[in-house]
């Protein structure tokens, strides 16, 4: 136990692990904001750069990065309706409005206090429960991440503002967008026009850049004379009885985000929208509606980003598993560092285990730090003249576009999706539901294809598997009552009476 | 504005001042450009990203990597291929290109490139998921003649690893078999130990750690001979030695340029990649997870190049899988 403790404490004793902690988070926070620019990125460049290091300075770096960059998506979609990743998607659509009333200040405050929560929570599931994680993550069949994505969809229902049908429309849409590319599992090229450019698929980080930042800055043409809103900057930390208020829905949504962080198929971005929507339907009476600057509809993604954090490291530390993108890079660090990653690395380096328990722990604390300075001076970005904002915006979105994958041709996509949901805008469909198409489409494509191949495509079979899985009935028990508790049952009885409704 | 003006005057100035430099210097005079065919964290990834620190130690210059995926490689080959041939951009890539003719999925692959170095190939271990009762090659092969359509086996996709080796084993005589895509090795490994698949075939480096703790249980190892890192796992051949004929098979890593680059760079490129991938440490971090390090370029890499290409073409094409003849692309029947 003490000795735990002892690779627990390493880099909080140690100055320059403790500053390379401190670096990293703080990088992260920019690198995170900064759209176009994300973690799985950094991360692989950092591999190259800290080839020749001691593998404890490179993973404390790591951690830092990490920590920092899936909370740093937040500022950009609070300040400016750009979601630095996609992790961020969901809390654009609370954050943002928040900005516009003058409450900047309040969210950035609120946001970094639920996701240090988060990350929290997400830490000590690590460090409790990592081995029974992990093997419910691998409990996972095929259909059941269908069933989780199918659900992700019902989110275009929350999503789609004044109508339904446009917000169905809008997500269908995205469902489409995101089958662009090579099949990925028969490498058939799908819409591809016969060019390769199109062969990867459009990149949904540059249509989310496209769709949410440069179409908004559209929108904001229209109101140029209009005078910015004054922040409200005099309460930062937001006050503890708001926390304390809002601590019950934050442990809710961080809990969902650990498990679909430590599942290997999703991550953070996905996990936010469930936690979301999550918010959405439980809480009765949020301090707003949803979408125009509800604190839970902040909290609730926040929250469960970083939770999914903890959450990826699960899976990875236990059975040498990545639960996202980031953690796949950190296995090849893991590997080139001369570790061998696998089921046996607890086992074999244990020390490697409570070393990052302890990273991720100094990495919140600092996220903590960094997160609640310099706020008053990122709100006042709001209050800039439209004359200089609207072309920050677009210059941040092109360059940040171009840095995905130093391609010209995402920088056209990304604008041409900017100018596409201008249009849709003015004509009241949201873009929301389109992003969210395109994450979950693709998987939902894939899934359910899997789950078939698996049955050799007999549907007897199929459901004979389906009632044999505890987590696919409880799965798909959930996902019924979600559809039917929607339902407007007794409207509907009327109107088949004939009746008026009322 | 006068200022203006000038500072623009020597942005325009700045590219040919570079190009007259980089003429009269030798080669490499800046920084290099590596492209990653595969994503972060896989096996091409990492083997490049640990061998270029001692690759650029022998150069004199960086190599800065880049990851460009999409397509089972071809967007970064088609990317690379579109840059000027000045030995200044490389492709860091894999075995996929030499099936896009026949697997119709681009019409660039590596005969518009030249191999600078073939870095390491790994060896495609048979496991199962650990409840199942078969304790050999055999008695899984035997199982699915048995029962033809029911037995799982998770795959990477058209011309991965997992398809051919199941192709080659089902040249021994028939069976059927459910195939299930995954997006990788990775992710089918997963599926593996959840149950969802029953078996599969991976990289030795991607599944040496799941063996050793018992998550899986290694049925063969595909080559001729057992491996170091696996030693108690019977090679393919002792079921089978007909296998013999397609063997040494499986994914390999290596380092490629356009075919027109100038000669010496070419030859300083080649020479440093030798040095580089000598480096005790790659060779012993390769060898340690199972690889097998390979070293090498010019006549003797497009031997192995051509061979592999020409036994998995035409396993392909026996087993319908081919979506052009091997015949129709001048893909020579393996001798």
């Amino acid at each position: 136990m003490t000795e735990q403790i002892g690779f627990f404490l390493l880099s909080w004793l140690d100055p320059s692990l403790l500053a390379l902690t401190a670096a990293g988070t703080l990088a992260g926070i920019y690198i995170g904001a900064i759209p176009g620019l994300s973690v799985t990125m950094a991360a692989s460049i950092l591999i190259s750069f800290t080839f020749t290091w001691e593998v404890n300075a490179a993973l404390a770096l790591i951690a830092g990065v990490f920590t920092g960059g899936v909370y740093g998506g937040s500022r950009s979609a609070i300040l400016l309706n750009i979601p630095g990743a996609p992790a961020a998607i969901a809390t654009a659509l609370d954050g943002y409005p928040l900005a516009r009333r003058g409450e900047a200040g309040v969210a950035i405050g609120l946001s970094t206090v639920m996701s240090v929560i988060g990350g929290f929570v997400g830490i000590i599931a690590l460090a409790v429960a990592a081995p029974v994680i992990s093997d419910f993550a691998l409990l996972f069949a095929p259909r059941d991440y269908l069933l989780l994505a199918v659900m992700g969809l019902l989110l275009v229902g929350t999503m789609s503002g004044e109508s339904l049908a446009k917000g169905l429309f809008a997500g269908a849409l995205g469902v489409a967008l995101g089958m662009v590319g090579l099949d990925p599992m028969t490498a058939e090229g799908r819409f591809t026009l016969g060019t390769v450019q199109l062969m990867a698929g459009i990149p949904y980080v540059a249509a989310m850049i496209g769709f949410f930042g440069v179409s908004e800055a559209l929108v904001q043409l229209h109101n140029l004379r209009v005078k910015p809103v004054k922040q409200d900057v005099s309460r930062i930390v937001p006050p503890w009885h708001l926390v304390r208020k809002y601590l019950p829905l934050s442990l809710r949504s961080s809990l969902i985000g650990v498990v679909i962080g430590a599942l290997p198929g999703t991550g953070g971005d996905i996990a936010a929208l469930m936690a979301y929507d999550q918010a959405k339907r439980t809480v009765k009476n949020p301090s707003r509606p949803f979408g125009e600057g509800a604190y839970e509809g902040l909290i609730a993604p926040e929250s469960a980003n970083n939770a999914a954090v903890g959450g990826a490291y699960v899976p990875m530390l236990t059975l040498g598993i990545p639960g996202d993108a980031v953690t796949a890079v950190i296995i090849g660090a893991l590997f080139i560092h001369g570790l061998k990653p696998g089921p046996m690395l607890m086992i074999e380096t244990p020390h490697l285990f409570w070393f990052t328990v302890g990273n991720l722990t100094l990495a919140n604390i600092f996220l903590l730090v960094f997160g609640l300075t310099g706020i008053r001076a990122f709100a006042k970005l709001v209050e800039c003249p439209p004359s200089v904002l609207i072309p920050l915006i677009l210059v941040l979105s092109v360059v940040g576009t171009y840095a995905i994958q130093n391609s010209v041709v995402d920088v056209y996509f990304m604008l041409g999706f900017g100018i596409f949901g201008y249009l849709l805008k003015m004509y009241g469909f949201q873009v929301g539901p389109v992003v969210l198409g395109m994450i979950l489409g693709p998987m939902i494509d894939v899934s359910w294809r899997r789950a078939v191949i698996s049955v050799g495509d007999d549907l007897g079979f199929f459901v004979e598997e389906a009632f044999a899985s505890p987590l696919t009935l409880v799965l798909l028990a959930f996902m019924s009552f979600l559809l039917l508790s929607q339902v407007p049952f007794g409207a509907l009885w009327r109107r088949l009476r004939g009746q008026p409704p009322g | 504005m006068m200022h203006r003006r000038m500072l623009l005057g020597g942005l325009a100035a700045a590219p040919l001042l570079g190009a007259t430099t980089a003429r009269a210097q030798a080669f490499p005079s800046r920084d290099l450009l590596g492209v990653i065919q595969w994503g972060a964290g896989g096996a091409t990834d990492v083997t490049g990203r640990a061998v270029t620190p001692h690759v650029e130690a022998a150069l004199g210059q960086k190599i800065v990597l880049q990851n460009r995926t999409g397509g089972t490689g071809a967007i970064g080959l088609t990317y690379v291929h579109g840059l000027p041939s000045d030995g200044y951009t490389l492709l860091y890539g894999a075995e996929n290109p030499l099936l896009y003719k026949v697997l119709n999925i681009s019409r660039l692959d590596y005969t518009d490139f030249t191999p600078i170095c073939l870095l390491a190939r790994s060896v495609p271990v048979i496991v199962a998921n650990k409840d199942k009762p078969w304790n050999s090659l055999k008695e899984l092969v035997e199982d699915m003649r048995r029962n033809p359509g029911r037995i799982r086996m998770a795959s990477t996709g058209p011309g991965g690893q997992a398809h051919v080796v199941s192709t080659m084993l089902a040249s021994t005589g028939p069976f059927r078999h459910i195939s299930i895509p995954f997006d990788g090795e990775g992710p089918g490994l997963t599926a593996l130990q959840g149950g969802h698949a029953d078996w599969m075939t991976v990289g030795s480096g991607a599944v040496a750690e799941h063996v050793r703790a018992g998550r899986v249980k290694a049925l063969a190892v595909f080559n001729d001979a057992p491996l170091p890192s696996l030693p108690n796992v019977p090679p393919a051949t002792a079921d089978y030695p007909e296998l013999a004929r397609l063997m040494p098979w499986g994914s390999f890593y290596g380092v490629w340029a356009k075919k027109d680059i100038p000669a010496e760079a070419r030859e300083k490129l080649v020479a440093a990649f030798r040095t580089g991938t000598a480096n005790p440490q790659f060779t012993q971090l390769m060898t340690g997870n199972g690889n097998v390090v390979m070293n090498t370029s010019g006549a003797e890499a497009e031997a192995f190049l051509a061979r592999w290409q020409s036994v998995t073409a035409w396993i392909l094409q026996e087993a319908g899988a081919a979506r052009t003849d091997p015949a129709t692309l001048n893909i020579p029947r393996p001798s």
